[in-house]
């Protein structure tokens, strides 16, 4: 029972292995992960912003709409920003717990 | 093959070593610094996988923070030599 | 009560004194780049508790606990969560929702950086919120450990 479960698991591994694009890389176009997709850039151009040079301005992307290079940084403090409001929350009820356990008390 | 993929290979090959070091030591302070060995080829890892954001977080945290809470916890106890 | 027994090697302490401005100063670094650079405010500040920790290890808790309280890392903490609170809170009065970024395309910190550009008065309330964060992480993970690193000594006292 143990091996026609292992045997099953491992072909749902090989297959989902196969079916992978290469090991790190990113897909070059968003047909090819959306295949009805009615626009054709690239992931980064949807993602970033692409880069009018005539008219010197950004087109739908996170540049244009937060004004930071860093996309990263972008998602993570204004699109998710309550993320980043509750990872704050949880760091500082751990301190706050381990003020209150190991702290010592002043007169 | 790649360099990548040459790399990618070295690198999990020193990270399991380096992981099965950290428990095979009888050493606390040497299987500490197997474990800080680790984090900080994971996050050459993560450097590698274009991901430099949890690169710098990891090589903080990993190898700098715990490593250090660890060597404070070592030394507040006994060593295993001078039992 | 002197703190001489729990210091570590001269070489030690002396690498750690040599070490720390340019470990706190990388870290305001990726903390101020967190909009341009990959970094932001919580791995700047894990870079910044790291300093404050390497001196801890090298010089001893209590040496380290007369010049920094870790009432006072407390209190930056703190610090560094209302400001976070109320820069979000000023999203809903100055523009539409909660943690909007309200200073796009304003005055002080609201540029948008061309092909290329890199100013550092980019980005909106991004930079604050990076800075809040990172006073955030830098005062709790170097408190905790601090307070884990006394609370080891204690049974000698």
């Amino acid at each position: 029972m143990k091996k026609i479960a292992f045997i099953v698991f491992f072909a749902f591994l090989l297959f989902a292995s196969i079916e992978m694009r290469e090991f790190g890389k990113p897909p070059s176009s968003v047909k090819e992960v959306f295949p009805n997709a009615n626009y054709d850039v690239t992931m980064d151009d949807r993602i970033i912003g692409k880069y009018n040079a005539s008219a010197e301005k950004w087109e739908y992307g996170a540049v244009e709409e937060t004004g930071a290079n860093n996309v990263v940084t972008s998602v993570v403090f204004d699109y998710r920003g309550y993320d980043t409001l509750g990872e704050a929350t949880v760091l500082f009820t751990a301190i706050a717990g381990v003020m209150l356990l190991f702290g010592r008390e002043r007169k | 093959m790649s360099l990548f993929e040459i790399a990618i290979i070295l690198l999990s090959i020193f990270m399991i070593a380096s992981a099965i070091i950290s428990i095979w030591f009888k050493d606390l302070l040497a299987s500490v610094i197997a474990l800080a060995v680790m984090s900080l080829l994971l996050s050459l890892y993560f450097y590698i996988l274009h991901a430099p954001d949890v690169a710098i977080a990891e090589a903080g945290v990993g190898a700098c923070l715990t490593t250090a809470i660890l060597i404070i916890t070592i030394k507040s106890t006994k060593r295993m030599e001078e039992d | 009560m002197n703190g001489d027994e729990e210091k570590m090697t001269v070489i030690v302490q002396t690498i750690a004194a040599l070490l720390f401005p340019i470990t706190l100063i990388f870290s305001f670094y990726v903390i101020m780049h967190g909009h341009l650079t990959p970094g932001g405010g919580f791995q700047g500040g894990a870079i910044g508790a790291s300093a404050i920790v390497l001196l801890i290890v090298a010089y001893g808790v209590r040496n380290i606990e007369k010049r920094m309280k870790e009432e006072n890392l407390s209190i930056f903490e703190s610090l560094g969560g209302l400001i976070f609170v109320v820069v979000s809170i000023f999203g809903i009065f100055l523009a539409t929702a909660f943690l909007a970024n309200f200073l796009v395309g304003k005055a002080i910190f609201g540029q948008i950086p061309a092909w290329g550009e890199a100013p550092l008065n980019s980005g909106g309330v991004l930079p604050i919120l990076n800075i809040a964060v990172g006073m955030k992480v830098i005062g709790g993970l170097s408190a905790v450990v601090m307070l884990l690193a006394l609370i080891t000594k204690e049974g000698e006292r």
